[in-house]
């Protein structure tokens, strides 16, 4: 008598079945979500007890003796961060650069996502969306240093004033250079939140518009912007956010005189060593931000943010 | 439809944001091949020399290869974590849902320079810092929504009856889950596993937070560079990033197509 043996398929499939029988009964089937749910609330736990670092951090003032932070808790920190003229004044760079861009970043992302949506070539189309990625993964670093050689006090366009005969000029390390820089970051990140918006205006309703005798003008006026309004919020909120935080632009295109806040935090951690005044500004920045989500969240609802705010 | 006007009006404008998009690469790509010492206009002649230069420097190739550990820790991380969070998003009725949203979006919430420091403290308790595994894990987390977005927008397309009748046919929980919904989601893991890898490779501010001098990875090596004087050798090393991101989006276009970001939800 011959014995017959499954394929190995077969048992492997068995077995895994048994153990997933054993380590999770049928009866706790209920909660297989949450099972699946868990290692990713764990993963982001990591950041929430960061945060809860950054708390305790902040209400612990340095003792300029021994430099170690406190034993007792304190809102010193904090006192000290709203009652300082320079982080105003940081606080008050940061808001009109991150306004300025986005308010720029807008006027360019709304056209090029009207474009890229409505352009009839599928091959148009594509190589608009290469141009909008490329960027986009190639990183700011990179992207920072082409800008350096570009705009830089020997770089290519000062070369050029020079074959004409025009002096050098300061073209880097000045507020409109960061505002420049903040554009070029965020214009994929504004596009690819305002394209799906676009999407879902009908072309017919263009149509509908301009044989009822408006302009053209009068129907991007009247009937696109105002449909497309939720996207245009969502990325105005969006690249406000990135912009108000960046700290890549302004230290490599602001050369250290056009500091925004992520930058004034760092230096307290890396210059000064004052960790609880950092954590305090930092913590004072993660409410702003949080505060502008809570914006988003609010007028959309969760659902139609989720998991796509950054795209 | 539009006259020829309104096509100059907005092509004039796309034109621009094109120039202000690529102008950085193509200048990068043109100062790589150059055969002068200093970045200059007009070029002066082509040659690979900065290639042969930094394929010769230690400490690129080093500060590249930590930067591809970065990059795999990171995948390897999200990509169970992602995708079970997805599939659990989406698939299951969990209570709580937008709650959960709310929080598993923590990472975009929270500015990159707060999560990046409050991570470096973390990591700096556990005397975890030093090493790169946790440049990676910090990299999973602040990225970990772009996997969980994507994996769960195609999980919503399985039509729940196909597990049914897996089940139905005799098939057991995990028969069900290899066979059946895994492959259903497969296109969503496969974009968001390919962003995190990018995003990973190119990520400078936590690596700035998380790395000391020996760890340093690529993008943070460039920065360090650049603040001392601005070589054509550099220019070469940057080249490597572009090629890495033309590879990926040629492979993103070919998996799922670039034409699915402009779907409306």
């Amino acid at each position: 008598m011959s014995s017959f043996r499954y394929p190995l398929r077969w048992r492997l499939m068995d077995a895994l079945e048994r153990a997933a029988d054993l380590l999770w009964p049928e009866r706790l089937s209920r909660f297989t979500g949450w099972l699946m749910i868990a290692p990713a609330l764990l993963l982001v736990g990591l950041l929430v007890l960061g945060l809860a670092e950054m708390a305790d951090g902040s209400l612990r003032t340095l003792d300029r003796a021994t430099f170690l932070p406190s034993e007792e808790l304190s809102l010193a920190n904090y006192e000290t961060a709203l009652g300082s003229a320079t982080y105003w004044r940081v606080f008050g760079r940061s808001i009109l650069g991150a306004t300025l861009a986005t308010a720029l970043t807008l006027a360019l992302a709304f056209p090029y996502a009207y474009a890229l949506v409505r352009v009839p070539g599928a091959v148009t189309r594509k190589a608009l969306l290469v141009v909008l990625f490329l960027p986009f993964f190639i990183g700011q670093v990179v992207r920072a240093y082409g800008w350096l050689i570009i705009l830089g006090n020997g770089g290519m366009v000062n070369e050029a004033l020079g074959l004409v005969g025009i002096a050098p000029q300061r073209l880097l390390f000045n507020f409109p250079a960061v505002v420049f820089g903040l554009v070029q970051y965020l214009l994929p990140f504004a596009v690819l939140m305002l394209a799906p918006a676009l999407t879902a205006i009908p072309a017919e309703t263009e149509t509908a518009a301009r044989s009822l005798g408006a302009s053209w003008v009068r129907t991007i006026w009247h009937v696109v912007l105002p449909m497309a309004r939720p996207g245009l919020i969502g990325a105005g909120l969006v690249t406000m956010t990135l912009a108000l935080t960046d700290f890549a632009t302004p230290a490599m295109l602001g050369g250290g005189s056009q500091d925004f806040i992520a930058n004034a935090i760092y230096d307290q951690f890396f210059r000064t060593a004052d960790q609880g005044l950092g954590s305090a500004l930092a913590l004072m920045l993660v409410a702003a931000g949080s505060a502008i989500v809570a914006l988003v969240l609010g007028l959309f609802g969760a659902g139609t943010l989720a998991m796509g705010a950054r795209r | 439809m539009t006259t020829a006007g309104q096509r100059l009006a907005i092509w004039s404008l796309v034109w621009i944001s094109i120039l202000i998009l690529s102008a950085p690469t193509v200048v990068v790509l043109g100062a790589s091949v150059t055969s002068g010492n200093m970045i200059a206009f007009p070029p002066e002649g082509f040659s690979l020399k900065w290639y042969q230069k930094i394929a010769m420097a230690r400490d690129l190739r080093q500060a590249f290869g930590r930067s591809l550990v970065v990059a795999t820790v990171c995948t390897l991380v999200a990509l169970p974590v992602g995708t079970l969070a997805g599939i659990a998003l989406s698939r299951y009725r969990l209570r709580f849902a937008n709650a959960l949203q709310v929080y598993l979006l923590l990472p975009f919430t929270v500015p990159l320079i707060g999560s990046g420091i409050g991570l470096m403290l973390v990591f700096g308790e556990w005397r975890g810092l030093g090493s790169l595994w946790p440049v990676g894990v910090a990299c999973a987390v602040i990225n970990l929504p772009f996997l969980v977005w994507s994996v769960s927008s195609s999980a919503t397309l399985l039509d729940p009856d196909l597990e049914h009748a897996a089940a139905n046919c005799g098939a057991g929980r995990v028969q069900t889950f290899l066979h059946v919904t895994l492959p259903a989601v497969m296109p969503g893991v496969i974009t968001g596993s390919l962003l995190m890898f990018i995003l990973a490779m190119n990520e400078f501010l936590v690596s700035l937070l998380l790395t000391d001098a020996r760890t340093v990875t690529l993008p943070v090596q460039i920065y360090n560079s650049i603040r001392s004087i601005i070589t054509p050798d550099l220019a070469a090393v940057s080249v490597v990033f572009i090629v890495i991101a033309g590879a990926a989006i040629a492979a993103l276009d070919r998996l799922v197509g670039l034409e699915i970001f402009l779907k409306s939800k």
